[in-house]
């Protein structure tokens, strides 16, 4: 009875693990068929992530950096805060974001809602905790004779502050790296403020919930492929200069 | 001549006077090894001197001209070369370690590079040019401060006990630079133990005890 039982299940499992096979194939041919529509999805997360990565960078490692070197009442309460929006849900900066650019919101006359930069300006919000904290953490953590040394040695406040952030560089690429983590997976924000229109604002992880709800999986495991290919080459070209520097 | 002159100058951490000194004046050229117990004030006295940290009272004055604490001033930070006891070296070559100042004054390409390779020379460093910092000994890497501060010929140098903690033959290298440096157009102020800093050549003394600056020897500034 026991054999028969065991015998069922594995007939039971074995069109599953068939199709999962079948699905992982029909992803792979997707993508190295150069499918338009799954491309066309890459290139708007990939075109909004790194716009959002190029704005809010410059923006929260200077922010970490004045947060650590000047002092002003109310730093510490700043500091916290930023801390605590380190965990925030993307859906719940998706949500105040989708208040204030609906046709009712404070910038509902932008007509920005369900936009490329709609989603720009959500994913810059969602990276700005990541990148103040971790530069902040970082400079406060370097050693205070750095900055004594390039003061000592005439430096303007503008050299020093270059200096600091070239002497803790990987810490600030570890921020990057997991900032883009961040924008690149995140669905929350995209969803509520993009709208997840085909061609126009359907970035991979929308996409993939998207065709995972229909039951395409073949198209979801493509973008999933790619996705994971994405994050691991952002870490692996971080090691590898981490690595270099080392040497 | 007075170059640089410090006047009720004082310095507390919390209820702990750490000194009070009516008058100090360094006069131009000369070299003066400061000594004192530990915990005396002496790396306070030279950071205050070099603008990393604030008084809690006392005035300033450079080359005939009064100056405020705080801020201080970038044209004296241009005069003044301060160098820890254990230096930091920036996470580059050494070569742009010692020109990193030069940088700092906006000095063309071509005439940094003149002076680096003076600078190299000078410090013997010809074969670490290239390295990178965290491959250095103490002793290296004092060198290479020293060479650091060397390539902008400051009028006012202040060193915290170059030779402490190095081992016998870096301690010779490093005493041979400081002796070249303390010529006639720097002014040079040594935080030091080391009898071999305080009797060097031409040295003057000043000796900080109790919260107070005394004077000894053949020291002409003081109190």
């Amino acid at each position: 009875m026991a054999n028969r039982c065991s015998l069922l299940r594995r007939q039971s499992k074995a069109p599953r693990v068939l199709n999962l096979l079948d699905t992982t194939h029909q992803a792979l041919l997707l993508l190295f068929s150069g499918d338009p529509d799954l491309w066309g999805i890459v290139a708007i997360s990939l075109s909004v992530s790194l716009i959002a990565m190029l704005i809010a960078t410059p923006l929260g490692v200077g922010c970490g950096y004045l947060l650590a070197s000047v002092d002003f009442p109310g730093r510490r309460v700043l500091i916290v805060t930023i801390q605590g929006l380190l965990a925030s849900p993307t859906v719940v900066v998706g949500l105040m974001l989708y208040l204030l650019l609906s046709r009712q919101g404070v910038f509902g006359q932008l007509h920005l809602l369900f936009t490329q930069t709609a989603m720009v300006i959500g994913q810059v919000l969602i990276a700005l905790p990541v990148l103040i904290a971790f530069s902040l953490s970082a400079i406060q953590g370097a050693d205070p004779r750095a900055r004594e040394t390039a003061l000592a040695l005439g430096a303007s406040d503008s050299r020093v502050a270059w200096t600091m952030l070239v002497e803790v560089r990987f810490a600030i690429m570890a921020a990057v790296c997991n900032a883009f983590g961040r924008v690149i997976s995140e669905i929350g924000c995209s969803l509520m403020v993009g709208g997840n229109i085909a061609g126009v604002t359907r970035n991979i992880p929308t996409a993939i919930a998207l065709e995972t709800s229909k039951g395409d999986f073949a198209q979801g495991i493509a973008l999933g492929i790619v996705l994971l290919v994405v994050a691991l080459g952002v870490n692996s070209a971080f090691a590898f200069f981490q690595g270099g520097a080392r040497r | 001549m007075s170059l640089l002159a410090l006047s009720t100058l004082s310095k507390a951490f919390g209820e702990r006077q750490l000194f009070a000194i009516e008058q100090l004046t360094l006069r131009a050229g000369e070299s003066y090894a400061l000594t004192g117990e530990n915990g005396a004030g002496k790396s306070t006295l030279l950071r205050i001197m070099a603008g990393l940290e604030v008084p809690d009272h006392g005035a300033g004055r450079y080359a005939a001209r009064n100056f405020d604490w705080k801020p201080y001033p970038d044209w004296l930070r241009r005069e003044i070369i301060y160098v820890h006891q254990q230096p930091y070296l920036f996470h580059t070559s050494v070569a742009d370690n010692i020109a990193y100042g030069l940088r700092a004054r906006g000095i063309d390409r071509r005439e940094r590079e003149q002076r680096v390779a003076q600078a190299v020379v000078w410090a013997r460093l010809e074969h670490l040019r290239d390295t990178p910092p965290q491959k250095l000994s103490g002793g290296e890497k004092q060198r290479v401060a020293l060479a650091r501060a060397w390539v902008l010929t400051p009028k006012v140098l202040l060193l915290d006990e170059p030779t402490a903690n190095l081992d016998a033959e870096s301690r010779a290298q490093t005493l041979a630079l400081v002796r070249e440096f303390c010529g006639p157009q720097t002014t040079a102020v040594i935080a030091c133990h080391d009898r071999d800093v305080i009797e060097l050549p031409h040295m003057r003394r000043l000796h900080l005890a109790g919260g107070r600056m005394a004077t000894e020897g053949n020291t002409e500034s003081g109190e």
